[in-house]
This record gives structure tokens, sequence and C-alpha cells, in this order.
């Protein structure tokens, strides 16, 4: 972590020297050590959280992109000249993500962008970004009209009209659970998936007798939780990110709620375990990334993420990997011209991707489908990959 | 869906016990501090988040038992309480009412950031060292800590009541309750009083954010902001500064909630009880449980404003800067920074709006983002579902905003003081809930998607140059016409409800009207800015407009000083452009310009160019 660290000290300096040019910015990007790659850098924006209540996501990305390039410029870069990214910190807030992008587009050396965050901040910039040409790459943004704002803006999202219905096959047809509860969180993302995944659920033969959505701040889940189970359910599904998600299987047992549980794989965390504790013991999911599992762009991520930041990665860092994978053979593909690196994305194939196995683009939706899930469990404090045992059922 | 049996009420009764315990935890501490210095603690959150990265360190670093733990978060939290009085708060004893306020938003950013550095946002899991029995109650259980909890809430506010009615220092903190200056004239030393009350208050607070984090078995750096806004609400229920009232308000906050979730979903948990406060702030404008008797309010003291000397532009120098503004794109031609200037524009008529109510009729609005988002789905709305060109779109979108906003806050009209911040904070609250939930109209969550730019005879103004000028023309218009109004005999009426309503409406000033009047324009001012945001987002939903953007909006027009035309204008450009300056610091301009904030607010209370 020396690099980073350096980079910080360097930018507070500047900030207080003579940082203070509004445009005049100072690169806090990634000296990711480029071994064989040299000469004239080459770059990509990331517009994220750093601060604020989102900080955490942006943290992981950091990570991801970090290792990412780490391994691109090890290899020879892009064509020898090395990879790298200036974050900036857009507090997951569209006021900023703007500004950011009018801040980007005007740079020439941003080859492309990636992110914002969630749908607000994203899609507040993406005109900005297509009335430039200046490619918006996100890799969190699932909202299902991302993509359309225009031919510059493409994404590797996982779609979650691919997603749910996975879920759904899990919880109705391998788990056999006929009556399901929902809690939702009550966002963008949480309410687009909750549609599909009701919808999926029905045609699969089960019944929803609840759906709840509740607040992303929200930690107390005592009553929806007996709302939930005067709906008498015989399976609960959640369809949340990891600290919710753990703080509401934390409170099933206090109400009296013994159901199994299904998640969607953004729940896919250590941080699951570690809030969730005993709680989440047994809860099922379809994770897009396990790091036990044995494809090789997997094992290859999870040994180097291991390896250089000492800590387990989580699906978000997987994601911010990913997105820079894509970054760099678009950038290979197109060169340094903006309008080429949109064209390079349908000729693009098969980049190898942690969550994807290997992506390609659709030049029609602009988005990748083909996504790898497994079916976990988690047992004695870990993820597992399931065993196929359907839980007893309640009562 | 109705629950049917009444087995389910006694669980959401209890549940409903089970999280009002909760927020009785920091009501009590707030409850103590607004008692003392007549001071809506934003800082008290922090404090809490602090509490809880104490007890962390001291259970998974140090490895200390439980009882010593939360000896050392009560005494590093006290010790804290004790520098936040010291540090932010004494120096400003002179300053106007509002300043404090600022302060203890300006120090909760400082110690949030700060926790983000040291210890990353990552949420973490303090470990619990309590038995795992639980006993059993209706169709659920409670176990250890939830009796642990309603122990600590319940026992510190009998040590606090025991304090206050028994101690001499107890005494001498009531006294300075009731009159400061009474007090100290009886040789009460009030700055230790003080010092004495935040002490208590913050090592209670740092006490609850263990519990609560280990109750929830999460703790992270954003977890105060949330928890404080509850604790406020639910002081305020059972009347502010009135400890046991705090506790009286806690558990019927909690109550309220799981009943609102039992009868309507969980989606409308917080509508519920932000309408409850407001329905409780009009009916018993003191809170439930306050004594009946309370002093009335002495002329000219129920104004949060301090008398300053404004500084007054020469007319020259204000058409020459809006000249200079209007001529800047012809000269810079760096999208960002013209993007950066249109949005300090945007914000400036925010600002400008926020500024007419709080400065100068004196209603300090909490909730101004509220309007902002009302602006924002009327125009978005009308031009995608009803058809209306952009254009018209926008006025009406304005005149909307005036409707509602003003519509909204009406009942509140009657309150004064920190009353109707705390009834404007939950209005803002509502407009995003009701947003959240109004799906046939809002689209709910997913927002609305592909609102069109605006655009003259078919040409979509989109570019670099037009981010900036149309927010620019508009605010020029809109500064002009506040400025000419306040100049009127209209701005000296609106001035003398915020000197003295009490005599305003001796001379025959109707409160209600004038208010009523301020808020229409500052509604229709805040509306267009909303619906410019809205047309040049192209995406909003009901998260696009939170209610930090409110705290934004008050800090500017603070920092600009109150009822301030230009002040607002100033305070906008300074603080939407302060993070972009800071942005080459990454992880650490929220921290630079947190204590920027403070640094103004100590030096300069009144606002860069005073208040009018």
């Amino acid at each position: 972590m020396i690099g980073p660290v350096l980079s910080r000290r360097s930018a507070v300096f500047n900030a207080l020297a003579g940082g203070l040019l509004l445009a005049g910015a100072v690169l806090a990007g990634s000296p990711a050590a480029a071994a064989n790659a040299t000469g004239e850098p080459l770059w990509f924006g990331v517009s994220g959280p750093l601060t604020g209540p989102g900080a955490q996501y942006g943290a992981q990305w950091k990570k991801g992109f970090d290792l990412a390039l780490d391994e691109i410029n090890a290899a020879g870069g892009v064509k020898g000249r090395p990879l790298r990214y200036v974050f900036e910190d857009s507090q997951n807030d569209p006021r900023q993500s703007i500004a950011i992008a009018q801040k980007f587009v005007a740079d020439p050396k941003i080859l492309i962008e990636l992110g914002d965050f969630s749908s607000p901040a994203s899609m507040a910039a993406s005109p900005i970004y297509q009335r430039a040409g200046l490619v918006q790459f996100g890799f969190t943004n699932s909202h299902p009209d991302f993509t359309r704002t225009g031919d510059f803006v493409w994404s590797n999202s996982i779609s979650q009209a691919e997603e749910q219905p996975n879920v759904a096959d899990y919880a109705v047809n391998s788990l056999k659970l006929k009556r399901l509860a929902v809690l939702h969180l009550n966002t963008d993302w949480g309410r687009t998936s909750k549609d599909l995944f009701v919808k999926a659920a029905t045609e699969r033969g089960a019944e929803v007798v609840a759906t709840e959505g509740y607040l992303p701040e929200e930690k107390d889940f005592r009553s929806t939780l007996v709302r939930v189970r005067e709906a008498n359910p015989d399976g609960i599904v959640l369809i949340s990110y990891y600290a919710d998600g753990a703080a509401i299987a934390r409170q099933l047992k206090p109400v009296g709620l013994t159901q199994p549980v299904v998640a969607v794989g953004s729940v896919y965390s250590p941080k699951f375990l570690e809030l969730g504790g005993e709680a989440v013991e047994g809860v099922h999911t379809r994770a897009n990334f396990f790091p036990a599992e044995p494809r090789p762009e997997v094992q290859r991520f999870v040994a180097a993420y291991r390896a250089k930041h000492n800590e387990e990665p989580d699906a978000f860092s997987a994601y911010a990997y990913d997105a820079a994978l894509v970054a760099h053979r678009v950038i290979e593909a197109g060169g340094t011209d903006r309008t080429a690196i949109r064209d390079a994305f349908p000729r693009v194939k098969d980049i190898p991707s942690v969550i994807f196995g290997s992506a390609s683009f659709d030049p029609a939706t602009r988005r990748v489908s083909g996504v790898r899930n497994v079916k976990l469990v988690v047992k004695d404090g870990a993820f597992a990959l399931w065993d196929g045992g359907v839980p007893a059922p309640a009562h | 869906m109705l629950p049917t049996s009444l087995g389910p009420w006694l669980d959401y009764t209890i549940n409903g016990l089970v999280i009002g315990n909760i927020y009785a935890l920091l009501a009590v501490g707030l409850a103590l501090i607004f008692g003392v210095s007549h001071l809506i603690n934003f800082a008290h959150g922090s404090v809490y988040m602090v509490g809880a990265y104490i007890g962390w360190l001291c259970v998974t670093q140090l490895a200390l038992p439980l009882p010593v733990t939360f000896v050392v978060v009560a005494a590093g939290c006290g010790l804290l309480g004790v520098v936040i009085e010291r540090v932010g708060l004494r120096p400003l004893r002179e300053a106007p009412r509002i300043a404090p306020l600022l302060a203890t938003i300006g120090l909760s950013v400082v110690m949030d950031q700060t926790a983000q550095l040291l210890f990353s946002p990552d949420p973490r899991a303090p470990p619990t060292q309590l038995p795992a029995w639980r006993i059993a109650v209706g169709g659920g259980s409670i176990g250890a800590l939830d009796l642990l909890i309603a122990g600590v809430g319940v026992g510190s506010a009998a040590l606090l009541y025991g304090f206050l009615r028994f101690t001499r220092l107890g005494w001498a903190v009531r006294a300075t309750a009731l009159d400061r200056d009474a007090a100290r004239q009886c040789g009460v030393d009030v700055d230790k009083v003080n010092r004495t009350v935040f002490a208590i208050a913050s090592a209670l607070g740092g006490v609850s954010g263990l519990l609560v984090g280990m109750y929830y078995n999460t703790i992270d750096p954003n977890m105060g902001f949330q928890a404080g806004l509850k604790g406020i609400v639910a002081q305020l229920i059972g009347g502010v500064g009135n400890v046991p009232g705090a506790i009286a308000g806690s558990l019927l906050l909690g109550l309220i909630e799981s009943y609102g979730i039992a009868l309507f979903g969980t989606s409308y948990r917080n509508l519920f009880a932000f309408v409850a406060l407001i329905v409780i702030l009009v009916l018993r404008p003191n809170g439930l449980f306050a004594r009946a008797r309370r002093l009335p309010p002495e002329p000219l003291t129920g104004t949060f404003i301090a008398p300053s000397r404004p500084v007054v532009l020469p007319r020259w120098a204000v058409w020459g800067l809006a000249a200079a503004a209007l001529a800047l794109p012809l000269a810079v031609r760096q999208p960002y920074l013209l993007q950066t200037l249109g949005n300090a524009w945007l914000f400036a008529l925010l600002a400008l709006s926020l500024t007419l109510v709080a400065g100068t009729v004196g209603q300090v609005s909490l909730g101004h983002a509220g309007l902002l988002a009302i602006g924002a789905y009327a125009s978005a709305l009308l031009t995608l579902d009803a058809g209306v060109p952009v254009l018209l779109a926008v006025p009406l979108a304005g005149l909307v905003a005036a409707t509602l906003g003003t519509a909204l806050v009406y009942p509140a009209f009657r309150l004064r003081g920190h009353y109707v911040s705390i009834a404007t904070l939950a209005v803002g609250e509502i407009v995003t809930l009701v947003i959240l939930n109004w799906e046939s109209l809002t689209r709910g969550p997913i927002g609305v998607t592909g609102i069109p730019p605006l655009a003259v005879a078919g040409t979509p103004l989109v570019s670099g140059q037009w981010v900036y000028w149309v927010p620019l023309v508009v605010l020029l218009a809109l500064a002009a016409v506040q400025s000419r109004l306040l100049d009127s005999h209209l701005g000296r009426t609106l001035r003398a409800i915020r000197e003295d309503d009490i005599a305003a409406r001796s001379y025959g000033v109707e409160l209600d009207r004038y208010k009523a009047l301020a808020f229409a324009v500052a509604g229709f001012v805040a509306g267009i800015g909303g619906a410019l945001m809205a047309h040049f987002y192209s995406y909003i939903n009901h998260e696009t407009f939170p209610a930090p953007v409110s705290m934004l909006a008050l800090t500017m027009v603070i920092l600009g000083g109150l009822g301030n035309v230009a002040g607002a204008v100033l305070g906008a450009a300074v603080l939407v452009g302060l993070p972009e300056l800071f942005r080459a610091a990454a992880e650490y301009r929220m921290l630079i310009y947190g204590i920027v904030l403070l640094l103004l607010i100590r030096f300069r209370p009144q606002g860069l160019l005073g208040t009018v």
C-alpha cells in the first residue's frame, strides 16, 4: 500500500501548496508498478464515492483497479505504454458527478470514463459524456435505462433481468420454497430487482406472500419481520447489499422467523459474514463471484488480491477489476481516439472476467450477458458451494 | 394488509419499545444539551459514532473487558464533549444563536471524516461479550442487550434527574437553562456548567454508540447522522430540553414507527415518524410532556440573528460583477469551470430562496431541499407526462413549488425558533418519502429518466456555455426581484417579524400572511432551481435531493450573511467551489471543508457580507 499513501500525501501537498487551480488537477491516480510498460501512460477516469455514505464501495473499487493495473502493466500495458487512472471523488452526488464529467471530457488524456456508483450520480452525467463523445462505462449500474442515453454509454453491470430468474430458480426449484416473502432495498436497483424476481418466482409456480421495501440507512427490521411472519412464508428472499442483508438476518430469530433465507449475489462479501455472525449461518445466495470457485480467472484474481491487499476480495472489488480489464482491452483495440474506443466495444470479444467468465458486449443493449453464478450457502461461518441439501420446512 | 389477529400487535408494541429504547439513548443527551444551551447539537450523532469506535478499539485491539470498555468510552467521549464545548462553542457565546448550530454541523463533518480516514469507511462488527440468553415475549424474544439498553437509558435519565434536582451543580445547570444572564449574576460559573453538561451528554452519547453498535453488530463512520436525526425528532416529541420527556418521546416515536410499519408497510416508516412530529409540533409545540409553565419570549430575543453592519456593494459594483459574470464564458472556455460555476448558480437559487425565509423572516428552514425536489419533479413530469414544453414547465414548476411548499410549511407558521427548523426538516423528509411512495405519479425509486434538456426553438441548450448562462441569467433576474422586494415596505415588514413577532403583530402585521408570502416567493425561486437541475441532470429520483443538501443550503446562507441576497450568491459560489478546489486532496477534502466551515463560523459568524 505504499503507492496510494504516497499519492495521497503528494495530493495534499499540492492542494495546500498550489492546488487552487480549478482545472489544474493533480493526478491522484494509481502509480502502479510498470515493470514492463514504460513510456507515456494512457489514462482512464473514474468517477465514484471516496467520501460520504458510499465511500466503502469506492475504496473497494480502488483495490480492484490497482490490482488489475498491476497485472496489466506488468504484462506490458497497452502496447508498451502503462495504463493508469484518475479517481475523482463524487460522493455519489449528481452535482459533483456532472462537474467531474465536464472535467473528464475536457481533459484530452482521459480515454474512457468508469462509474459512477448509483443511478442518480451516474445518469445525471451520462448526457455530458454522450454529447462529448467520451465513453461512460458503468460497472455497477443495473438501472434498466442506464445505457439508453446513447451509444457512448456502456455497462458490464449484471443485468437484473438475467440475475433474478437465477435467484428465483435457486429458491423455487432448488430449495423447493413455495411461499416467499421478499425484502428489498427501496432504491432503483432494489425495486427493479424485486419486480423481476416476483415475476420469475411466480412463473416458477411460487407465491410471493409479502414484499417489503426498506430505506438504505434502515437498521431496525423487527416490525418489518413481524409483518413478514404474519404472511406465513416458507422462505425469505433478501434483495439487499451485505450490510443491510446482515442486519436483517440478525433480526430474524428475535421475531421468531426460522425459515430458510435466499439472498441475491450482492450480499457476497466477507463483511456479510462478519456483520451477520451466527445469524447468517444457512443463508443461501447465488453469487456471481465466489473465491473458491475453481474457474482459473477467479482463482488468479483471488490469489493476486490476497497477495496485494492482504484481505478477501468482495463483489465490488471484482466488478472494478473486471471493469479495468475491459478498459484495457477497448483502449488496446481503439487506440487513443475516443470514438474508436467506443467502436471497439462490439469488437472486443471474450475479455477474461471474474464475474462473467468471459465478457462480450451486445451492441444492441450495450451490455454483457452470460453472467456466471454459483449456488452458495453459508456454512460454519464461511461461504461454501451448496451441496444440494433442501432445508427442512419451517414449523 | 391489516394484521388479522391481536397477537402481532403485542410484537409490534414490543418492537416499538425496543427501537424507542435506542432512540432514547441519544435523545436524553440531546435534551440535556438543549436544556442548558438552547442548542440542537448536530455533532451529537458524531460523538455517538466516536464512542462506538473507541469501544471497538478497546475490545478488539486492547482486549479490555466490557465494563472497563464502557468506562473508557464514557471518559473518552466525555473529554471529547469538553473539547467540543471549548473549541467549537464557547468562542461563539456572543455570536448569533445560529452560529453554534452551524458549528456543530461543522464539527460533525470533521469527526465523521476523521473517523473515515482512520478506520476506513467499511462497516465493522464490534464483538459482544454479553450472554446469549433470550426471553420469549409474544411471538418473538428480547435479549440481554435490549434490557441493558433500556437499563442504561432509564438509569441515566434517573441519574440525571437526581443530579439536576439534588446537587448544587445540578441547580446551577437548571438556573443556567432558565436564564443564563441571571445565573451568571448569581455567581454561577456558566462555562463550568456548559462544560459539565457537554461532558455528561457526550459520555452518554458515546456509550449509546457502543451499545447500538453492539446491538446491530455494525459500526461505520457515517452511522451518526441518521441516529442523531431520530434522536432530535424523539426529544422534540417529548419536549425539548426535557430529560424524562425525551425518554417518553423516544418510546412513543418507536411505537409510532412500529405501528406505521404494521399498518402501511416498511417504506412508510419514516413518513409516519415525520408526520407524527409535525402533528405534535402543531398541536403541542412544546412537546407532549412539556410543563405548561414556560417563560414567554422576551421582546427582541425571539430572533436567531445578531444585528451586524452588512457590506453594501455599490450599485456600479453589482452591475460590474454581473456583467463580468455574464461575459466569463467568452473569455474562459473550460467546460469544467463553467459547469462548476453553473452548479454554483443553481445552488445560489436555493440559497436565495432560503436566505429570504431564514434570514429575512427568521424562519430557519432545514428542509429546503424538499422545495428543489418538488420543483424538479413538477417540471420533469409536466414535460414528460403532460407534454408541456420545457420553457413553460420550468416557471410552472416554480409555481407548483410555491403552492405546495407554502401549504406544507403552513402548519409550522405558528411555531418559533428551533421548532420551525425541525418542522421544516420534517417537511423536507416528508417530500422525499412521498416521492418514494407515490409511485403512480413519481415512478417511485426507479426515478424519472430521459428528462429533456432546456431547449429554445428546438435547439437544446446543453453546451458548456449554456449550463453556465441559463442558471446565471435566471439567478440575476430573481436576485434583482428579491432585492427590490426587500427594499420595499414588504422587506421591512418581514424583518419586523424576524426581530419581534409580538411587536409586529401589535402593529397590525398579519404574521401568517406575510410568512406565506415569503414562503411562496422562496418556493418559486427554489422550485425554478430544482426544475433547472432536473433538466440538466436528465435523471432524478428520490435520492437526488437528500437531507444534506438542505444543510448545505443553510451553510451557504449563513456563510454569506443571513438575509443578504449577494451573500447567498457568494455563499453558494464558495461552498460549491471549495470541495472542487480541494478535489486534488481526494479523501481529505471533506475534512478540509469542515475545518474551513468551522474557521469561518469562528471568525465571521455574521457571514461574509453580514446580515441584512
